[in-house]
C-alpha cells in the first residue's frame, strides 16, 4: 500500500460519497439563488484565461492582489461562490476547478468564524488529492504557477493537516453525531499522516530536487540530474517547498532529528533561486532554529535566528503591503525573538548589535533576567508562546470524553522544561565566574552554598556539589555546531561567551571582552546629520 | 552492520539505510527488521540513532504495535551515546503510555542524573539497587558511561585529583584507572592526573570593532565636497 503508484490510483475515486454531499449543499442553498457579482466573475474568467496562457506575471498579480482584495470586499465572512456556479464559467475545466476549490477552502479556513465544518475539511482533503493526482498522473507540462502560490499551497496543505488533527483531538465540544462521523472507518484516512508524507515525499522524489540541490552545491549543472519533470519550474518548486513542508511536519511530531535531516541538501544561509519567497525563507528558519534548540544545539539555533531576524529587518518594506502574508510573518518574527531569548539565557553569546538592540527595545530583558534566576514559569510561557502547534498523528480514542488536543504540547513542553531544569544552576555559577580570572573551587563553593556552614563536612559536600555542577556546565555548553555543508552533522564546540578550566583546585576563567563600538555609533549619527542637512537645504535653498 | 543485506518476506533484499529512505521509512513490512536491529545493537555494542528514531516514530503512528522492552533498549542505547543529545531526541517521541512505564521512568531518571554529570550519584544508584539486570541488556553499558565521563573531564580539567577521577569512573581500582588514563593519552604523576594543557585553548577573547572601508568611504568622500 506504500508504493507510489497505488496512492494516486483509484483509491480516492470513490469519493464523493453522495449523502454527505447533499447535506452540505443544503447548508449552502444561499448561493444557488445568488448570482456571482460581476467583478468576481471577471476576475475568475481572467484568472482562468491567464492560467491557460501560462501568463505567470498576471496570475501572480491576480493571486496576490486581486484575490485578497475581492475576498475582503465581497466575502469577508462568507464563502466564495459555490463550485458548481464557477464550473459553468470555465467550461468545467478540472485543473482550474481544483485550483479554485483550493482557494475556496483556504478562504474558509482563514475567514469563516467557527472554522470549517467537518464536511468541508473532508472535501478540502479530497480536493488536494485530486490536485496532486493531476500533478502525478497527468503530468501537465504546460501548467505554470507563481512560486508564491505553490509555496502557499504546500504550506496550506500541511496547515490543514495540523488543523484537522487538532480538531479531531478536541472531543469535548463535539456532539455524539460528530464523533461518530469522525470515527467512521472511511473517514479515518482523511488527513491521514501517511497520505501527507506520501504526497510530500513523492513531490520530492519526482522533482529530483535533492539531487539538483546537491549538484548546485558541488558547482555542477542541476539540470543534468533534474530529469523530465525536475527541469520544469512547477515540479522543481513543488519539490523544494515539500522539503520545507516535511521539515514542518516532522517538527510538529517532535522528530527534530529527521526534521533537520530532511533539509540536509539545503544550505539555508545561502541565497538562491529557491529563496525568493520571503514567507518560505522565514518559515524554514523558524522550524530549523526551533529544531536546533530542541536538540540542544543552541549555537546553531542562535545563528539561524539572528540571521533570519536581520533579513526580516532589512526586507520588511518589501512585503509590508500584503497584509495576509504580513500577519504570519509578524507572528513568526515575534516567536523567534522569544526563542532567541531562551537560547541566549541558556547559552549566552555575542550576537549582532541591532538584534541585541531589538531585544532591549521590545522589553525582553526583564524576562530574560527572570529566566537567568531560574524562573521556570517564564521559560514555560515563552516556550508555549513560541513553539509550533504540536500534533499527535493518531486519532484519539473516540469513546473518551476528554480532550486530547493538548497532550502533544504538554509532552514537548515537559521534556523541554526537564532539560532546562538540568541546567538551572548554571547562570548563577556563570555570574560568579564572570567576576574573576582565577577562583579557588572552595571559595566559589562557599558562594554557592546558601545554607549556614557548620563545619568541614558541609564544606566538603558543597565543593563536591560544585564540582558536579562545573562538569555539567561544561557538558551543556559544549554544543554540536555545524561545520560545513551538512545541517545535521557537526563538531563539539564551546561557543558560549564564558569558558573555564580547572587546574587541580583552581578555576581559570576565560571571558569574552567586547570593546565598545564607537565607529558604528558615529557613522549612524553622521549619516543622520547629513540627511538633516540635506533636508534643511531643500527647505531653505 | 548497517550495510548487511536483509531479505524481506517478498524476497527482495534491502539494507537498513534503504529501509529508512524517504517513504520506505513508514513501510510496516520493514518494521520487524528494524525492531530486530535494535536488539542487535544492544547485543553487539553498535549504534544507529536514525534507525532507532524510526522505530519510535512507528510506535507513534501505530500505538497498538508499541513494544515496551524495545522502547527501553532504545532509551538505554541513547544514554550510551552521551555527550550527544540522543536521549532527549528519543524522549520527545515517547507516547504517554510509554512515559507511564516504571522502567522507562527509571531510565529517564538515570539519564537525568547523567545529564547533570552527577556521576558519583549514578554509580551509587546502580550499585545500591538491583539495577544490573536492566543495564546488562546493553553490552558495554558501563564502559560507555566511563567514556562519557572521560569526555567531560577532558574538557573541564587541566589536572585532576586521582582519587576523585576514579570515583567519577565508578570507584575503579588503580589498574583500571591506569588503563583509562592511557586510553585518553593522559599522564599520571603522583596523586594528580594531567589531562591536557587547557590554557592554550581556553583563553580570554577580545572582540574589537572593525570598520570596513565601504561603510566609511562614502562619508569621507562627502567631507571633501
Amino acid at each position: 500500500m506504500y508504493s507510489q503508484s497505488d496512492y494516486y490510483d483509484a483509491e480516492y475515486d470513490d469519493y464523493p460519497a453522495q449523502d454527505s454531499y447533499d447535506e452540505y449543499e443544503l447548508q449552502n442553498n444561499y448561493y444557488q439563488t445568488n448570482t456571482i457579482p460581476e467583478v468576481v466573475k471577471n476576475f475568475l474568467l481572467y484568472l482562468y484565461e491567464s492560467i491557460q496562457k501560462c501568463d505567470v506575471y498576471n496570475i501572480q498579480n491576480l493571486y496576490e492582489n486581486s484575490f485578497p482584495k475581492l475576498s475582503e470586499t465581497y466575502f469577508e465572512k462568507k464563502e466564495w461562490p459555490d463550485e458548481k456556479e464557477v464550473a459553468e464559467l470555465v467550461d468545467k475545466d478540472d485543473l482550474f476547478m481544483t485550483l479554485y476549490k483550493e482557494l475556496y477552502f483556504r478562504h474558509i479556513h482563514a475567514r469563516i468564524q467557527g472554522g470549517p465544518q467537518f464536511e468541508q475539511r473532508v472535501a478540502s482533503f479530497y480536493n488536494y488529492c485530486e490536485f496532486f493526482n493531476i500533478i502525478f498522473l497527468q503530468k501537465p507540462e504546460d501548467l505554470e504557477l507563481p512560486d508564491i502560490w505553490l509555496w502557499e499551497l504546500v504550506d496550506e496543505f500541511v496547515y490543514q493537516f495540523q488543523n484537522y488533527t487538532q480538531y479531531r483531538a478536541r472531543l469535548s465540544d463535539k456532539t455524539d453525531d460528530e464523533i461518530e462521523k469522525l470515527a467512521e472507518p472511511s473517514n479515518t484516512r482523511v488527513w491521514n499522516i501517511l497520505c501527507l508524507l506520501n504526497v510530500l515525499h513523492s513531490l520530492v522524489d519526482m522533482s529530483n530536487i535533492k539531487q539538483q540541490l546537491e549538484a548546485t552545491a558541488k558547482g555542477e549543472d542541476p539540470n543534468s540530474v533534474a530529469g523530465e519533470h525536475g527541469s520544469l519550474s512547477l515540479y522543481k518548486m513543488l519539490g523544494y517547498f515539500s522539503l520545507v513542508g516535511l521539515l514542518r511536519v516532522h517538527s510538529l511530531l517532535g522528530d527534530y532529528h529527521l526534521a533537520i535531516k530532511i533539509l540536509e541538501p539545503i544550505d539555508i544561509s545561502k541565497k538562491s533561486q529557491y529563496t525568493l519567497v520571503p514567507a518560505c525563507q522565514i518559515s524554514t528558519s523558524y522550524y530549523v532554529g526551533f529544531a536546533y534548540m530542541m536538540m540542544r544545539r543552541y549555537s546553531d539555533a542562535i545563528r539561524t535566528f539572528t540571521s533570519i531576524l536581520l533579513y526580516i529587518q532589512r526586507t520588511k518594506q518589501l512585503y509590508i503591503s500584503r497584509s495576509y502574508q504580513n500577519d504570519q510573518i509578524n507572528k513568526q518574527t515575534e516567536q523567534m525573538y522569544h526563542l532567541l531569548a531562551i537560547c541566549l539565557v541558556l547559552h549566552p553569546q555575542c550576537i549582532d548589535e541591532s538584534i541585541q538592540q531589538m531585544l532591549r527595545e521590545k522589553n525582553y530583558n526583564d524576562n530574560m533576567y527572570k529566566m537567568q534566576c531560574g524562573d521556570l514559569e517564564v521559560f514555560r510561557n515563552f516556550f508555549i508562546f513560541a513553539c509550533p502547534k504540536f500534533v499527535s498523528p493518531c486519532p484519539p480514542p473516540f469513546d473518551a470524553q476528554d480532550d486530547y488536543v493538548k497532550e502533544p504540547l504538554e509532552h514537548q513542553t515537559q521534556v523541554f522544561i526537564d532539560e532546562v531544569k538540568q541546567q538551572l544552576e548554571l547562570p548563577t555559577i556563570r555570574s560568579y565566574l564572570k567576576l574573576y580570572t582565577t577562583l579557588p573551587l572552595s571559595k566559589l563553593a562557599s558562594f554557592m552554598d546558601k545554607n549556614e556552614r557548620n563545619g568541614e563536612r558541609d564544606h566538603d559536600r558543597a565543593v563536591a556539589k560544585l564540582s558536579t555542577q562545573l562538569l555539567c556546565f561544561k557538558h551543556k555548553m559544549n554544543n554540536v555546531v555545524c561545520t560545513k555543508g551538512s545541517g545535521l552533522e557537526g563538531k563539539f564546540q564551546s561557543g558560549s561567551e564564558l569558558d573555564f578550566y580547572i587546574d587541580n583546585n583552581m578555576i581559570h576563567i576565560a571571558d569574552t571582552k567586547v570593546s565598545h563600538r564607537y565607529g558604528d555609533f558615529f557613522i549612524r549619527k553622521i549619516l543622520k546629520f547629513e540627511d538633516l542637512n540635506r533636508r534643511l537645504k531643500k527647505v531653505y535653498p | 552492520m548497517a550495510t548487511k543485506m536483509i531479505t524481506t518476506d517478498d524476497g527482495t533484499t534491502m539494507t537498513i539505510p534503504e529501509m529508512l529512505k524517504s517513504i520506505e521509512r513508514y513501510n510496516p513490512k520493514h518494521f520487524p527488521f528494524l525492531e530486530k536491529y535494535v536488539q542487535e545493537q544492544a547485543k553487539e555494542n553498535t549504534y544507529d540513532l536514525d534507525a532507532n528514531l524510526a522505530v519510535l516514530k512507528f510506535y507513534q503512528f501505530n500505538p497498538h504495535m508499541m513494544n515496551l522492552p524495545i522502547t527501553q533498549l532504545i532509551l538505554l542505547k541513547a544514554i550510551t551515546n552521551l555527550p550527544f543529545s540522543d536521549f532527549v531526541l528519543c524522549k520527545y517521541l515517547l507516547l504517554p503510555v510509554q512515559m507511564r512505564d516504571d522502567t522507562v521512568k527509571e531510565i529517564i531518571y538515570i539519564a537525568d542524573i547523567l545529564e547533570q554529570c552527577d556521576f558519583v550519584l549514578f554509580w551509587q544508584h546502580v550499585q545500591n539497587k538491583d539495577k544490573n539486570e536492566l543495564f546488562e541488556k546493553i553490552t558495554g553499558f558501563y564502559d560507555s558511561i566511563r567514556k562519557f565521563v572521560c569526555h567531560v573531564v577532558g574538557t573541564t580539567f587541566q589536572t585532576i585529583d586521582k582519587v576523585y577521577l576514579s570515583r567519577l569512573l565508578g570507584n575503579i581500582d588503580d589498574k583500571q584507572l591506569t588503563q583509562w588514563v592511557k586510553k585518553n593519552n593522559w599522564t599520571l604523576s603522583g596523586d594528580l592526573v594531567t589531562i591536557i594543557k587547557q590554557e592554550e585553548t581556553i583563553k580570554t577573547k577580545h572582540i574589537s570593532e572593525k570598520i570596513d572601508f565601504e561603510s566609511l568611504g562614502g562619508l569621507m568622500a562627502n567631507c571633501i565636497n
